[in-house]
């Protein structure tokens, strides 16, 4: 899994979410998500890492269904009615679809991005997806911070604690200190503009590549897997007549 | 002896609408450190907004806002054509690669939000970056929101939650993404920290 193109995976969530989206209906996000089920046992992801990282979806799949119950159109009998919150049969039908759906678009999307290493990334979206190589690489290098703005955070908190300012005001602290991290990160980046540029970065000249972006059949079987579990979605669900566009009534 | 030069050196006044590489990537990293503020709201912003939610559905979308920033700040930093876009952009892969309960389409939302704020910033072609510019800015992300979230997320809502959600995004956008990221600019660069643009001299000269 490790060594498929994160293009190719980011391409294969995205085509099966597009999919996905189409219909709000109970059907095709099931059969979507068993299919989904398929392919983790197959891929022999660790437990602990799954439900770890997954552990996000879990939580706001309900509390996206929630919202849809209580202001869902309404159908059918109503069961709860307060101010412009409205539970009724069709609210709850839609609630449920929504609940399913949520997991079926962000289950897979956590697992196939898991194991996507943001240079990998970066390699297969400038030689891959064309995308204009020196943005792409600008995108790494502000990635590639991130651990020292992690830094940057604990020491900005230590530095707090020692004037003795870090105890009272907890949203005031967190404020101020992202707009310091912002201030060091800015700094940060104008330096390592300078260096880049002075080691020839977004020279007018032809760029080659120290890492090769490696795209073959794999990639493809990837991307088709994605769209298929899209499209058997969507037939599931056009046979059953449960097919419900997310445009118009 | 003399040698001559086969191509004379370039000396072309370089565009200001061409990116220098100090503006890519302080983009990069404006838009990585969103990205990270993002996480951050991805996990607090359903306690947070859930009283608002309940006080009147729909309201949630004003704290949208903390989604909005990036594209705004970005743009009026770095000041090129495309800067709201990319910026917005990066906070979302930012945003998708550790991991969100919307997954890809967090990147759909993301070139929604940021297309929102750069029609904006094109409308004056660019050329104007001050404080009622950044606000319809945020109002062009808060409204580029209301339309990925309620056609994704929210189908079939009824017509008053779809109302609601669409002004308080546009609020939301204004206040958070627009008002609250000129303020930022502003003291970022009375730091000193935004002396290789033109946001940061701006306020130098003033000193």
């Amino acid at each position: 899994m490790t060594t498929v193109n994160p293009v190719a995976k980011l391409a294969a969530a995205l085509l099966l979410a597009i999919c996905l989206v189409l219909t709000i209906d109970w059907v095709s996000a099931t059969v979507a998500l068993a299919l989904e089920f398929v392919v983790f046992a197959f891929i022999r992801m660790k437990a602990r890492v799954f439900w770890l990282r997954t552990l996000p979806v879990w939580i706001a799949a309900p509390l996206t269904g929630v919202t849809i119950a209580l202001y869902g159109q309404t159908d059918g009998a109503i069961y709860f009615e307060f101010a412009l919150a409205r539970v009724s049969d069709g609210s709850i039908t839609l609630a449920i679809a929504t609940v399913l759906r949520v997991l079926a678009i962000g289950l897979p999307a956590v697992v196939l991005f898991v194991s996507i290493d943001p240079t990998d990334l970066a390699d297969g979206l400038a030689q891959r997806a064309k995308l204009p190589a020196r943005f792409v690489l600008g995108a790494l290098a502000g990635m590639r911070l991130v651990p020292l703005f992690m830094e940057d955070w604990r020491s900005l908190e230590l530095a707090r604690r020692a004037r003795g300012v870090a105890d009272t005001g907890r949203i005031r602290r967190i404020a101020g200190q992202a707009f310091a991290l912002f201030v060091l990160s800015i700094r940060r980046g104008s330096a390592l503009a300078t260096a880049m540029e002075a080691r020839g970065f977004g020279a007018p000249a032809q760029r080659t590549w120290a890492r090769e972006s490696p795209w073959g059949s794999r990639e493809w079987l990837v991307m088709a897997a994605g769209l298929s579990i899209g499209l058997v979605a969507i037939a599931a669900a056009v046979l059953s007549g449960r097919w419900n566009f997310i445009v118009g009534p | 002896m003399t040698t001559t030069l086969t191509t004379p050196p370039a000396t072309t006044t370089p565009s200001r609408f061409r990116w220098r590489v100090v503006d890519i990537v302080v983009a990069s990293v404006i838009g990585v450190a969103s990205g990270l503020v993002f996480v951050a709201w991805n996990v607090a912003s359903n306690p947070v907004t859930d009283p608002l939610a309940a006080l009147l559905p729909g309201l949630q979308a004003l704290g949208g806002g903390f989604w909005l920033f990036a594209g705004v700040l970005t743009a009026i930093v770095v000041r090129k054509p495309g800067a709201a876009l990319y910026g917005e952009m990066v906070a979302a892969t930012v945003s998708a690669l550790i991991g969100n309960q919307w997954g890809p389409l967090t990147l759909v939302s993301g070139a929604v939000q940021g297309l929102g704020a750069e029609l904006v910033f094109a409308i004056f072609l660019y050329t104007n970056w001050r404080v009622g510019v950044a606000i319809l800015a945020g109002v062009g992300a808060g409204l580029g929101m209301a339309v990925t979230d309620l056609t994704l997320w929210y189908p079939g809502s009824d017509t008053p939650f779809v109302m609601v959600y669409t002004i308080s995004a546009m609020v939301g956008g204004a206040l958070i993404a627009g008002l609250l990221s000129w303020l930022a600019m502003r003291g970022l660069a009375r730091t000193g920290a935004l002396h290789r643009f033109a946001a940061g001299r701006e306020i130098a000269k003033r000193v």
